[in-house]
């Protein structure tokens, strides 16, 4: 038990210490931290936009007399996003010389065809390209002040304002009996911030699973490469030597994944992310907790299943170069489990999605996807959970066996058969 | 008194070659035991049987009477043929590591460390990373972490190849000294000079076979002595007439007479000290290196 606690903290230490992981995790807290300011961040900009969009605009009034005198009004309001400088007609030369001293940006003019009761309008600019956001402001601009035209008076400013107000159609999903799990949360579960939230755990989780996993056989072909592991093997089982290595590189699995979580949540508990996230309708206490319970617990399964596979793997490869093309099934394996996860996060509860929640190499991804974003039982939540176990004591037992013995095989990387045959010299 | 190491009849097959053929030897408290045998000869194997990294297909080994168990470990040194240690960790958290996976407590690990680091006079490697360090160095520390938890059962696998004589005279004391403090060591080489120099017992193995055994003076008394070094001031003539003596070859101080019967050694050494004076004379022993050449080379004929 001791020799256990010290393979666990000599892995942990050395890794905390080592420089590679050091810039990965400052790396990825930074990251981090812009994706979570990222909708303050546009609104910044795009606050500076419309500030700039505030330059005037020219309105050429010709006999369009009402009009004009309305959009000025609509105009002189803040929100507005523009103001309006009058000319009389286009063929002012105040107008080109305005145009040309950048006293305004452009200008509006009415043509004599009428669509509706209401003339044609053109936004002449100088210069190439469309600004969409101003073009925008200005149809919404007329669009009332045609309906304050049109209606003449007949309705008070509340009653058009209100007109003018779009439909508000929110997208609810149908939750069939009341007492699947999902239900009570149903209503919340398609909204962005979950999405958002569930497709980050799922990413935070596999990715530490990878890295944490390739570290792990990187490790183990490392201390055979260098001979360390004749040494090892004579003060320690091997059992002791894989399970405290694969202990340790959770612990630091375990660390990567709480600090990255403590970044993205203190980021967005940030008083001025606080507002911009809202902006977004994204609101933290939308977010369904159990969500982050079940993922850590899909999360440590999984780890341990890949993991195992991943120190059997690197126990079997004697030269570090030879790692990568060892561990590329694994590799593959683990990264169809995501995709099959990321490609289905809006349409989580395809047959597919199903099967992969039962495969214990593919459930980890897709059984929080289902939970945090489909429809699950808690039935098939512990089905996949068992599934998993199962496997686990299954892989766990067979990488231990493939440990013992491709720990003492050098040379080149064996076969299955030369395993096997090992196995049997070494009497495992 | 049960002796530390007792191996029996001890036979590993891997597939359809045989590694080790029977091999039986024992170790005594306080005593070093050579293994010769030239490449591939199931030296490596012998010792990964007794360190318990795999298991014999026939035979039996005992430590203190007992048969192998886990807590052996803690007893147990082992510097690997292959040594390594950790490239870029601190040569002190490696071996305290080391130490205490064999069971010790990490400040005696420590301790133990800085005791060996001064006994070798680099008490300045504490904290260097391996990589740092010269070859001879690093093995330096490689024999620091087999001994740092002062094992009962030490095995040496080719201890001293690729050390400078200096180092190789720093680590046969230090090797004598652990002998004299009791531990038994298992040892292994190809260089003869070495085990001259530490062993009183050996086993030369061939092939997987062990093929001479016993008491390095008794083993030589079994072969005929059939040199004699003979160191003069001036010539010698007729030595090549005497009885007995089938070859002369002329060395730069004098001769080597090849002898068929020790007799001849004094009627040649009667007739150079009537022509001259005598500066040196000696009968050699047979080197353990001609033992080993004529047994290896006589079975691979």
């Amino acid at each position: 038990m001791n020799k256990l606690k010290s393979v666990i903290g000599f892995t942990f230490a050395n890794k905390v210490k080592n420089r590679a992981f050091l810039v990965t995790t400052i790396i990825f807290i930074v990251i981090i931290s812009i994706l979570v300011n990222l909708p303050y961040l546009i609104q910044l900009f795009s606050g500076d936009d419309k500030k700039a969009e505030s330059t005037h605009i020219g309105l050429i009034v010709g006999n369009q007399t009402e009009i004009a005198t309305q959009l000025e009004k609509y105009a002189a309001q803040p929100e507005a996003g523009f103001t309006i400088k009058k000319y009389a007609n286009s063929a002012s030369p105040d107008v080109k010389k305005d145009i040309e001293d950048k006293k305004i940006s452009g200008y509006v003019e009415f043509k004599d065809t009428t669509v509706g009761d209401f003339p044609v309008v053109t936004f002449v600019k100088k210069g190439d390209g469309q600004d969409t956001a101003l073009l925008a402001k200005l149809q919404s601009a007329l669009q009332i002040v045609k309906t304050q035209i049109i209606t003449k008076g007949s309705l008070n400013d509340t009653q058009i304002a209100a007109l003018n107000q779009p439909v508000d159609l929110d997208a609810e999903r149908y939750t069939g009996s009341a007492n699947s799990p999902g239900s009570d949360e149903g209503k919340g579960k398609q909204n962005f911030a979950n999405y958002l939230f569930v497709s980050l755990l799922i990413l935070i989780f596999w990715m530490t699973i990878l890295t944490t996993g390739n570290m792990i056989s990187s490790e183990v072909t490392s201390e055979k490469s260098s001979r360390i592991m004749e040494i090892l093997i004579t003060s320690v089982s091997p059992l002791t030597q894989m399970f405290g290595k694969i202990i340790g590189m959770f612990l630091i699995g375990l660390l990567q994944i709480s600090i990255f979580i403590a970044v993205g949540i203190l980021n967005a508990l940030l008083p001025y992310n606080r507002t911009a996230l809202a902006d977004y309708d994204i609101n933290l206490s939308q977010l369904d907790l159990s969500v982050l319970f079940y993922g850590l617990l899909f999360y440590v399964m999984g780890y341990l299943l890949y993991a195992t596979l991943y120190a059997a793997v690197g126990s079997m490869v004697s030269r570090t170069e030879d790692l990568g093309q060892a561990v590329m099934p694994l590799t593959m394996i683990n990264m169809a489990s995501f995709y099959i996860g990321s490609f289905s996060a809006s349409n989580p509860n395809t047959m597919l999605v199903k099967i992969a929640s039962y495969v214990p190499f593919t459930s980890p991804v897709s059984m929080l996807l289902r939970i945090g974003l489909g429809e699950v039982s808690a039935l098939e939540i512990a089905m996949s959970l068992l599934i998993l176990a199962v496997s686990i004591f299954f892989f766990g037992w067979l990488s231990a066996k493939i440990y013992r013995t491709g720990v003492l095989l050098y040379g080149k990387r064996p076969s299955w058969k030369e395993i096997r045959k090992a196995m049997q010299a070494y009497k495992i | 008194m049960t002796q530390p190491l007792v191996i029996n009849q001890l036979y590993k097959q891997f597939g359809d070659k045989t590694a080790v053929n029977g091999i039986s030897l024992d170790v005594n408290e306080g005593e070093i035991y050579g293994l010769l045998g030239g490449n591939g000869a199931g030296k490596t194997t012998t010792m990964r049987m007794v360190l318990g990294i795999i298991y014999p297909d026939g035979g039996r080994i005992e430590y203190h009477g007992k048969g192998y168990n886990a807590e052996l470990q803690q007893g147990m040194g082992y510097l690997p043929e292959e040594r390594g240690l950790y490239p870029k960790i601190k040569v002190s958290d490696q071996i305290k590591y080391l130490g205490q996976l064999r069971g010790m407590k990490a400040k005696d690990a420590d301790e133990s460390l800085k005791y060996w680091l001064n006994r070798f006079g680099v008490p300045e490697y504490y904290d260097k990373k391996i990589e740092e360090l010269s070859k001879g160095n690093q093995q330096k520390m490689g024999f620091i972490a087999a001994v740092v938890h002062r094992p009962k059962i030490l095995i040496l696998d080719e201890a001293f190849s690729g050390l400078d004589p200096v180092n190789v005279e720093l680590l046969k004391e230090t090797v004598r000294e652990l002998r004299d403090e009791g531990t038994s060591i298992l040892f292994s080489t190809h260089r003869m000079e070495h085990v001259e120099e530490l062993c009183q017992r050996i086993t030369i193995l061939h092939k997987s076979n062990p093929v001479v055994q016993g008491d390095i003076r008794e083993i030589k008394k079994r072969y005929p002595r059939e040199q004699v070094v003979l160191h003069t001031t001036g010539p010698v003539h007729g030595l090549e007439n005497l009885a007995g003596i089938t070859k002369v070859d002329q060395v730069e101080r004098g001769y080597l007479l090849h002898i068929a019967d020790v007799a001849a050694a004094r009627s040649a050494l009667q007739l150079a000290m009537q022509q001259t004076d005598v500066e040196h004379f000696e009968i050699m022993e047979p080197t353990l290196n001609q033992i080993f050449i004529q047994e290896v080379g006589e079975s691979n004929e």
